[in-house]
């Protein structure tokens, strides 16, 4: 069981030291900006954004990200839309009863270009951000307490989840139970872990809730936060900027029709 | 006057045909340390759980008779406001983690954060818990990654760093080693001195004859004996009612039996017994194991 709940890279970087929102807003002009733009945007940000992953001195773990989810997503998808959709003029080759044009090649290769885009720039948000930091900067601006912890408690629960799972397969195995020998078989031994999952679970959640709110959970007061998450004067510039870009691209796009 | 007052509090869990307190009455003088004590489904927990003001406003269910803490009723209060008077842990460490924090030291601050303590206080407030309770060397560690006994003390240390008034604990050394028992033991009796009002169920008997200064017995949902701790852990009723009692408390009273305790009062912890087995006529002093 991994005792890292995070993705979180802890160094310094351009990226590190930037404000969560600021990041978050990038994240999301990456994304109006490779969806909603021209559709020669996708293609051309994947090289910038790539570098970003430098700049953020978060390489290896970006590299790991793209070899391990992105590229087997992306390839997959870019073989079935360039195979599978309505075929344009331009043959280029046929595969048994399925003809590869170009117009097809082309949407794909924009398609995937989008998803690249858009599991990158989450990426680095995720490496270069502590939860903690997001979570009490967006709570800070408004966002209401509950709302922030059903969101941050989920990304640590689950691995505990897992790990529970794990030694109830283990105490039942322990008293016989089979879980190695057929699919159908193994899949019927699953039953006994569901009870004990998700009873204990629900009897968990009541505890939980009780201790938060013996610690002022639900407390009327204005809540403050343990980390100062800076908000420069750079932030803001950034965000405007990024404001600005989409809204520049909308035009461009809208302008000649 | 009684900082804690429950006056003939009857309480019915939803659902549920028989009561889980029954009439009970207790008063708790501020600054004292009242240890409660009981066998498996005597209460102990909805006790606790009334006092912290969960039971009804968390459980709801029916409760009749007054509650009354630092001065304000239970049943007119709300709960974020009583947990400001009343901080409450709990046996299970694992449930008390919030589980929306990274590091022990975040974990401590979550309460602080929710009542809106400004950041240095904050820290400040922090750092002395923890430096209290001395787990001062875990504070950057995942909470997580801790030893059952070690997150006992971080959900310990998170009531605590609330300053509440009154501190309600539910068998809260149930992971711990002795040494760590009697550390924890040490922190809240010097905190009671303080004046800090604490109400501590536990199983452990010889640690609450050293350091509570009353001892509550519950029973079926009712208080069976309530008075000091000499009195009430050596009391032959306990035996009876199937509490469990110190083995000193035990071997004494059958020493008493074939005549080898000539003391009146029996023992509760070793040195106790030590001091009243040394009276026989044949005083040895040679003690094995020491």
């Amino acid at each position: 069981m991994s005792l890292n709940r995070s993705f979180f890279v802890p160094t310094q970087s351009f990226f590190h030291s930037r404000n969560p929102l600021t990041k978050l807003t990038f994240v999301f002009t990456m994304i109006a900006l490779a969806f909603f733009t021209l559709p020669w945007m996708a293609p051309a940000l994947i090289l910038p954004i790539f570098v970003m992953g430098f700049i953020g001195k978060v390489q290896k773990q970006y590299l790991n990200v793209i070899a391990k989810l992105i590229l087997p997503t992306i390839t997959f998808m870019f073989i079935m839309q360039s195979v599978f959709l309505p075929d344009g003029p331009t043959i280029l080759f046929s595969i048994w009863r399925f003809d590869v044009s170009l117009e097809t090649v082309r949407s794909a290769f924009l398609t995937v270009s989008r998803i690249f885009v858009m599991i990158s720039s989450f990426t680095l948000l995720l490496l270069t951000t502590h939860p903690s930091e997001l979570m009490s900067d967006l709570t800070r601006r408004g966002l209401p307490g509950q709302f922030a912890y059903v969101i941050i408690s989920t990304l640590q629960i689950l691995p505990q989840m897992q790990a529970k799972a794990q030694t109830i397969i283990n105490a039942q195995r322990s008293r016989g139970l089979d879980t190695q020998s057929s699919f159908i078989r193994r899949a019927g031994s699953l039953i006994p872990l569901v009870g004990p999952l998700v009873f204990g679970s629900l009897v968990e959640v009541e505890e939980r809730a009780i201790a938060i709110e013996a610690r002022g959970f639900t407390s009327t007061h204005a809540k403050t936060s343990l980390h100062d998450v800076p908000d420069t004067s750079v932030d803001k510039a950034i965000r405007w900027l990024l404001v600005a870009l989409v809204i520049f691209t909308l035009i461009l796009k809208l302008w000649p029709s | 006057m009684a900082i804690i007052d429950l006056q003939n509090v009857t309480y019915k869990y939803p659902l549920t045909d028989a009561p889980a307190l029954k009439s009970v009455n207790l008063q708790v003088h501020e600054g004292e340390f009242v240890a409660v004590i009981g066998p498996n489904g005597a209460g102990k927990s909805t006790l606790c759980y009334t006092i912290a003001g969960f039971v009804p406003h968390f459980f709801k269910g029916e409760l009749t008779g007054s509650v009354e803490v630092a001065g304000s009723e239970s049943s007119k209060s709300n709960l974020h406001e009583w947990v400001l008077n009343v901080g409450l842990a709990f046996q299970n460490p694992f449930n008390q983690i919030s589980g929306a924090k990274y590091t022990v030291f975040e974990e401590i601050a979550f309460g602080l954060e929710n009542i809106g303590v400004p950041r240095e206080e904050m820290k400040s407030r922090v750092e002395d818990a923890l430096k209290l309770t001395g787990i001062s060397d875990l504070a950057d560690r995942s909470p997580y990654s801790l030893s059952g006994g070690q997150q006992q003390r971080v959900a310990l240390t998170s009531i605590l760093v609330m300053h509440p008034k009154v501190l309600v604990l539910d068998e809260p050394t149930s992971q711990m080693d002795p040494i760590g028992t009697r550390e924890v033991f040490g922190v809240i009796r010097k905190l009671s001195e303080q004046g800090m009002t604490v109400v501590m169920v536990e199983h452990k008997v010889e640690w609450i004859a050293e350091f509570a200064d009353k001892v509550v017995a519950l029973h079926d949902g009712s208080v069976l004996l309530e008075g000091n701790p000499q009195a009430v852990l050596t009391s032959d009723l306990l035996t009876d009612k199937g509490f469990g009692i110190s083995r000193y408390t035990s071997a004494a009273r059958k020493a008493k039996e074939l005549g080898m305790w000539k003391k009146d009062k029996l023992p509760v912890t070793l040195d106790e017994a030590v001091e009243g087995f040394s009276l026989t006529p044949n005083p040895s002093p040679q003690r094995r194991g020491e």
